[in-house]
Parts: structure tokens; C-alpha cells; sequence
């Protein structure tokens, strides 16, 4: 059983990147089952997603009980520290979408330094990933969170293997197929990286 | 991975309870459906709109609940199979017709699909619409999972059509919006017509026949009661080696029920109910019977275990029962395997390891939703505050606007429901001396703002209207609404003019004003308030999400700040919002990619600041 918990913000493709672990897995012969938050989370605020692969009823993932962590978020991915343990892979991007209160509460954005240090004394590793900049180079600018599915493909932390997760981009993803195949396959290569 | 038409049977497929139950409903000889958007049920209404032309089934998004489920009893009175799906808060407005519904009964089959949000992820309460079952004789399925959702869409059709009552399917947010395997069957679509044979002395409830047709209700009540009692879906689940402990569930709660009781090493029965109402009362005789003590574990309300209570008294049993009346369980929020466990750890007397707990951290800058860049709204709410300097009461409505709510704005003072910003507003106007102003969106103003307005007029109530017209439901993922040009369901759709209905209902001052022209809205409101009878702004832009953009991806011209005209003054983050303006370590900046292009932070910039990018 793997419970690999999604965070990001509104509008990064969160939801389809839980959608092709889910197909992932199903194509393995896995069962799975994946949960989200909608309505006012679309408009620019954090939003969750948990996908738990194996013979799990509910779809919810206890605190301290993921196996993975998969933000495409800097901020977020402190936000989820309360679901991690001595066990969980930590797996970020390094993105930063600045949230108002920043502007408007005078409220400070945490550096990159700071979320390795404090996801590293409650998690076992962290993977720290320039998704952007790999989306770029691959050509599909807006698909950090298919370079970061990479990344999870790439840890091993799944047990699901490449091929699996390739189709399932394909299933879910129409347009620029090819060049979100490069994102993936570039964030797989960084995924190799992590302490899984 | 295959769409909702395309799986075959057999075929195991990711699905989202919502669409296992479209995908149920076209396999069970459908015929009509009808929905108002709403979360989280909205994607029901969304597949269908997708599929509907090519399955050949009849769907619309209706003016409202009450209208979308009168639209399905007349087919379903016909002797068609429809289906009508709403959120929560949703049958409120369609009681009237279901409660006297249910009195008729139906011929074809007919469901109502309520989704229930615990919690209230995206709503203004978290009532528990086991209750409408309950309140007005429905037999009740609540699915679990999406297979679930699936399997009961199919029985709640042959249920509704052998009993010739309208029976609900409620999901929660946590079985409508998770996804999961679902192996489907064949799809079997419903004949497009059939003809009305008149029974007045049924369909037409002048009080001879509904007193006649109340004794039909609770006869068919008790045929549903035997058909819960040998349901597939009322089953007993074994956890470890069972014993004379038990647990009672339904819904969501069920999926957390077995893994906590797993991964707590439990010997356990737990009854998992999934056609609960009528309570299936001799398998649960049976369960009362053979443990001596039951643990209910049900999201909200206490509507089992009141019954399972109820049930242990008539009959003098002993058992042990446990729930929320008692403390055990808790009564409000959605549950999840934490909580569960917790309950039935000390109903069970077992230890609790505590070490699973976690304090969120608290000191990270929050990040709620927030109304987009070039939101036509967030210019609406800035010229607002301008023309009354915040000096007025602020009657709003359910929608995108309701994020009006936050600092800067601060433009929302009373809501309850939708359409109430209109009514409301006139208790305001009545009692208040401070000038009143109702904010209500288009879609919202077509479901039940209508009968507000033209009470204010009789009336001769005295506030301002204003209908922020985006041309879309937003808020829900931009369905159609009998304003939209066009509806995708229905190419011959009519556009009904909100300024026809406006003055239709007799007001006598109305101006449609573009937003983005903030000099223009500041004037139309400051005069709007000066008027002694109701007026009306019709604020019209189309929602940024929609809006047609050019090749820069701007709906007008791009901004940026111009760091040696600015003068530091905050007004463009302390007066305005736009997720693309930041202010971080005294230096304001618009980002060139997130900028809408909308042009409105350059009116609001006192030193012309802002400008147009080259």
C-alpha cells in the first residue's frame, strides 16, 4: 500500500496529476482510489489531492501517514508537513506562486532553505526539483506537474513501473503528447535522485 | 481513462462517483435528466451536458433545483425514467414539489441525487439530507465508493419503478468527488417519448386525493422496508474474527469504519448500510440481537442511531448502543479514519496511541481562494467602496463574488442563501438608515432573486441591486443560465434578457455599466443610492476565465508599474486585489503573466503609475 499525498495551488494541474497515478495504477492491476477538494479551492487557493494505491477504503490520508509527498508548490509542500513521518519522500518543486496575504498581511514567503531544513527533520528525504525550468526545456511550459509525476515515477516510490505511468500521461493528457512525454521523462531522471 | 460513453462492458474504469453515477443512469433506461449546478454534484450536470446529445437522453441545466426536479416528474409522471441531481442545500428548494411527490408516487422510475458536503468544503451549512428521506417517506441509497454509486443509480431506478415512489441517492463530497475503479455494464438508453395517461385521482393532489394518497405512501414505505431488509446493500462486514462487538455505518463514514478498525486489530461486525432508509429494522433486530455492544458511526446527524435507539426500546434489548448522543462520535464536520478511530477506541476501551497526532503549522501565510486577475467583480467591489466609502450594509449572494467577504472589499455583511441578497436587503432598507446595497450574480439572480425583486418594487422598498453579470455560472465551472447566448445542451436556446426582466418586474431605475469602467460604475452607484425606489445596476463583463483575450493573452492591454512614478502609497494591494499585483519588501509589481490585461489597476492607481505595457 502507497499513500502519496498531492499538494499544490489552483490551476497547476493538480487533479490531473492524481489522475494519471490512478490510471498508473490501475493499469498495473493496482487498486486505487483518489480524492479531491473542489468549488472555492479553484480559485488561486491550496488545494489537496490523495491517491492511496492497495486495499484501502477511505480516501483520506491520515496525519503522519504518507508515504509520499508530491507538491508542486514550495509553500504547500510545508503545509503538508503534518502528514509526513520518518518514512515519507518528500518530493517539491521549487516553484513559488506568492499568495496575497504575502502583499497584503506583510506575511514572509519561506526561502527553499528553509522548507529542506524543516521537511527534512520530520520526513526521511526531500527531492528538491526545478520543474518549471525542466517544463520549459521540454516545451510545455504549463506542465510542471507532469515533469513532477515524473519525478514520483522516477523514486521508485510507487513500486509502478515507467511504462505504466507513460500510458497513463497519454490517456489523460491531449495536446503537445510528445512534449509532455519529454517532461516526464525529464523529471523522471531527477526522480532517480530521491532516497526512496 | 475511457470516457463515460466510450467503456465497455466489463471494462474497469477510473471513475468519480459522480460520473459511475451518470454512467449507472445511462445503463438503467434513462430518459430525462436535470440539475442546477452546485458542489459537489456539479460534474453529474457537466457529464451529462457532455454526452447527453450523443447517448440520446434529454438533459438541461434548469433555472433552479425546483424547477430542474418539477421538469423530471413530469417525465417521470409520464412513465419515463429520470434523474435530477443537486446539491445539498439544492433540495431545500426543490422540497416543495418532492414532499407532495412522494404522495402521487411516480411511473417510471425517478432519483434525486443529493450531494451532501460535511464540512462545508464549498458550502454555506452541512446539513444532513438523510432527514428529506425520513421527513417526506423517500427510500434512501447512500453509496460509498464510485463502484457503489454505480451499482445503487442502477437499484435506486428498478427500486423507484417497482415501488412507484421517487426514491434520493446521497452521496457526500467524499463519494461524489473520489475517484475510483468501477467495471461497467452494457448501457441501455430510455425511449425519448411516452404518452401522459391521465389519473387525476392520482397526479392531482387537491386534499381528497392526498389524503387518500398519504395511506399509499406508507404501504409502499413498508414494501421499501422489506426490500432494505434483503438488500445486496445492507451487508455484514467481518473484521479480524468478529465477535459480540459491533458497528453500524453508512456513506463515507463506512470506508474509514473498516480501516481504522483494521489497523487497530478489532474483532468486529460491522453492518454497513447502503439502502437505509426505510431501516432495514429485521437485519438490524438481528445485529442488536446477536452483539452486546453497537457502536453507530454516521457523518452528522444522528439518524441511525436514533433509530437503532428507537428500534432497541420497542423491542426491550440490551445491547449496548453508542454514538454521538452519548459523546462518542462526534456530531458536526466531515469524519476520517483519525476521528473514527478515536470513537471507537474508547467505545471499545481500547488504548489510544496518541503518537498519529500532528498541530498543523500556523505561522505560514495562509492562501484562501481569491478572486482572479481581471475578475470583473473585484472592480465592481473597488468602485463600490468608493461610491459609499464603505459607509453601507451589504446584503450578497452565493457565488465567486461571495469572496467579496475578504479584506480589501469587505463588501459582504448578510448572506443565507441563494437569491437572499434581494430579500433580505429589503429587511435592511426597512430598519437600517445606512444606504443598502444587495449584490447578486447572474445565474443566482435567474434561480430566486426574481420574487425578491418584485417585492421590493411593491413594496416600495428603498436599496440598490446589483446584478454582476459575468454572462456565466462562474463559481461552478461556467454552466449555461437562461441569460447565457448559448447553451451547449441547447442549440435553440433563448437568451432571456435580464434588463427585460428587470423592468418587467416594474422597476423604474436601471443602468447596465461595464466594470472596467470604474469612473463610470463609481457615478452609477453614487446615483443609483440617491433614487426613492429600489434601482438596479447590471454590472456586465464577461468573467475573466471565459473572457475572449488577444494574442498576448490580454483582455484588453497588459500593465506594468512603473517603479519610478510609483510612489509606494499601497493602494493598488491595500484598496485593490489581483493575485497579479504583489507588494513584497516595498516594491509593487505586476506579473506579466498572470496580468488579465483588464486595465482596472491603472484607474485605481492615484499617481498614474500603472500603465499600459509597450
Amino acid at each position: 500500500m502507497v499513500d502519496v499525498y498531492l499538494v499544490g495551488v489552483g490551476g497547476q494541474g493538480i487533479i490531473t496529476a492524481s489522475k494519471i497515478i490512478g490510471d498508473a495504477a490501475l493499469l498495473a492491476g493496482e487498486k486505487v482510489i483518489l480524492s479531491e477538494t473542489h468549488g472555492m479551492a479553484q480559485r488561486g487557493g491550496s488545494v489537496v489531492c490523495t491517491a492511496r494505491i492497495g486495499d484501502r477504503a477511505g480516501p483520506l490520508i491520515p496525519d503522519k501517514a504518507a508515504d509520499v509527498i508530491l507538491s508542486l508548490e514550495l509553500l504547500e509542500t510545508l503545509r503538508a508537513e503534518c502528514k509526513a513521518s520518518k518514512v515519507t519522500v518528500v518530493l517539491s518543486s521549487t516553484e513559488r506562486i506568492v499568495p496575497l496575504s504575502v502583499s497584503t498581511q506583510k506575511m514572509r514567503y519561506p526561502s527553499q532553505q528553509e522548507v529542506v531544513d524543516k521537511m527534512s527533520s520530520v520526513a526521511r528525504s526531500v527531492t528538491m526539483v526545478d520543474a518549471a525550468g525542466l517544463a520549459g526545456q521540454a516545451g510545455a511550459r504549463m506542465s510542471s506537474n507532469i515533469v513532477m509525476v515524473g519525478v514520483l515515477a522516477g523514486s521508485g516510490a510507487t513500486g509502478l513501473g515507467r511504462d505504466r505511468f507513460e500510458e497513463a500521461v497519454k490517456a489523460n493528457i491531449r495536446r503537445n503528447v510528445d512534449e509532455n512525454l519529454r517532461a516526464f521523462a525529464l523529471g523522471f531522471d531527477q526522480g532517480k535522485r530521491a532516497k526512496a | 481513462m475511457s470516457g463515460i460513453l466510450e467503456a465497455e462492458p466489463g471494462d474497469t474504469v477510473l471513475l468519480m462517483g459522480n460520473e459511475a453515477i451518470v454512467r449507472g443512469a445511462l445503463e438503467a433506461r434513462l430518459s430525462v435528466a436535470t440539475t442546477y449546478p452546485g458542489t459537489p454534484a456539479s460534474e453529474i450536470g457537466d457529464t451529462l451536458a457532455k454526452v447527453a446529445e450523443k447517448a440520446g437522453i434529454y438533459f438541461e441545466y434548469s433555472t433552479n433545483e425546483k424547477v430542474a426536479t418539477e421538469v423530471a416528474i413530469g417525465a417521470a409522471a409520464s412513465g419515463l425514467r429520470a434523474m435530477v441531481s443537486m446539491k445539498h442545500v439544492g433540495v431545500n428548494v426543490a422540497s416543495d414539489p418532492l414532499m407532495t411527490f412522494a404522495y402521487t408516487g411516480t411511473r417510471g422510475g425517478f432519483v434525486l441525487v443529493t450531494a451532501d458536503d460535511p464540512s462545508c468544503h464549498s458550502s454555506q451549512n452541512e446539513q444532513d439530507n438523510r432527514f428529506y428521506a425520513l421527513f417526506g417517506g423517500f427510500p434512501l441509497f447512500e453509496p460509498a465508493s464510485p463502484q457503489e454509486c454505480y451499482d445503487m443509480i442502477k437499484k435506486a431506478f428498478d427500486v423507484s419503478e417497482e415501488l412507484g415512489q421517487p426514491v434520493i441517492l446521497r452521496t457526500t463530497t467524499r463519494v461524489a468527488h473520489v475517484r475510483g475503479p468501477v467495471t461497467v455494464g452494457e448501457i441501455s438508453i430510455g425511449p425519448k417519448k411516452k404518452e401522459f395517461v391521465k389519473e387525476p385521482a392520482r397526479f392531482v393532489t387537491v386534499p381528497a386525493v392526498a389524503r387518500a394518497r398519504h395511506l399509499v405512501l406508507l404501504e409502499q414505505l413498508s414494501k421499501a422496508e422489506r426490500m432494505a431488509d434483503e438488500s445486496e446493500f445492507n451487508t455484514i462486514i467481518r473484521i479480524g474474527d468478529g465477535g459480540r462487538q459491533g458497528i453500524v455505518t453508512s456513506s463515507a463514514p463506512a470506508n474509514y469504519t473498516i480501516d481504522a478498525a483494521k489497523d487497530m486489530g478489532l474483532h468486529v461486525d460491522i453492518l454497513k448500510l447502503g439502502f437505509s432508509n426505510p431501516v432495514p429494522s429485521r437485519k438490524m433486530l438481528d445485529f442488536l440481537r446477536t452483539h452486546d455492544k453497537v457502536v453507530i458511526v454516521e457523518e452528522l446527524e444522528p439518524v441511525l442511531e436514533t433509530q437503532v435507539r428507537s428500534l432497541a426500546q420497542r423491542e426491550g434489548l440490551g445491547t449496548k448502543v453508542l454514538g454521538k448522543m452519548d459523546g462518542y462520535m462526534p456530531r458536526a464536520y466531515e469524519y476520517d479514519q483519525a476521528i473514527v478511530t478515536h470513537g471507537l477506541a474508547r467505545a471499545f476501551s481500547k488504548d489510544l496511541n496518541e503518537a498519529g497526532k500532528c498541530e498543523p503549522p500556523h505561522d505560514l501565510p495562509t492562501r484562501p481562494p481569491v478572486l482572479c486577475a481581471g475578475c470583473p467583480h473585484s472592480a465592481t467591489y473597488y468602485a463600490v467602496n468608493k461610491a459609499t466609502n464603505k459607509k453601507a450594509l451589504f446584503a450578497t449572494d452565493i457565488g465567486c463574488y461571495t469572496l467579496g467577504v475578504a479584506p480589501p472589499y469587505s463588501t459582504a455583511d448578510l448572506l443565507v442563501c441563494m437569491g437572499s441578497s434581494v430579500g433580505t436587503a429589503g429587511g435592511l432598507a426597512k430598519v437600517n438608515d445606512l444606504p443598502v446595497i444587495a449584490f447578486i450574480g447572474d445565474s443566482t439572480f435567474f434561480h430566486s432573486g426574481i420574487p425578491g425583486l418584485v417585492n421590493a418594487v411593491h413594496q416600495g422598498h428603498k436599496f440598490l441591486v446589483m446584478i454582476l453579470d459575468n454572462r456565466t455560472t462562474a463559481m461552478t465551472g461556467h454552466q449555461p443560465h437562461p441569460g447565457s447566448a448559448r447553451d451547449p445542451c441547447n442549440p435553440g436556446a433563448i437568451s432571456v434578457s435580464i434588463e427585460e426582466v428587470v423592468k418587467g418586474c416594474g422597476v423604474k431605475w436601471l443602468k447596465v455599466v461595464d466594470p472596467y469602467d470604474t469612473s463610470a460604475m463609481i457615478e452609477a452607484v453614487k446615483d443609483a443610492l440617491t433614487q426613492d425606489s429600489v434601482s438596479v445596476v447590471i454590472a456586465r463583463r464577461e468573467c475573466a476565465l471565459i473572457a475572449k483575450r488577444d494574442e498576448k493573452g490580454a483582455i484588453l492591454k497588459k500593465h506594468y508599474i512603473d517603479q519610478e512614478a510609483c510612489k509606494k502609497c499601497r493602494t493598488c494591494v491595500t484598496k485593490f486585489q489581483c493575485p497579479a499585483i504583489s507588494s513584497i519588501d516595498k516594491l509593487q509589481t505586476i506579473d506579466e503573466v498572470l496580468c488579465a490585461g483588464c486595465g482596472v489597476c491603472a484607474q485605481v492607481c492615484p499617481y498614474k503609475a500603472i500603465k499600459e505595457a509597450p
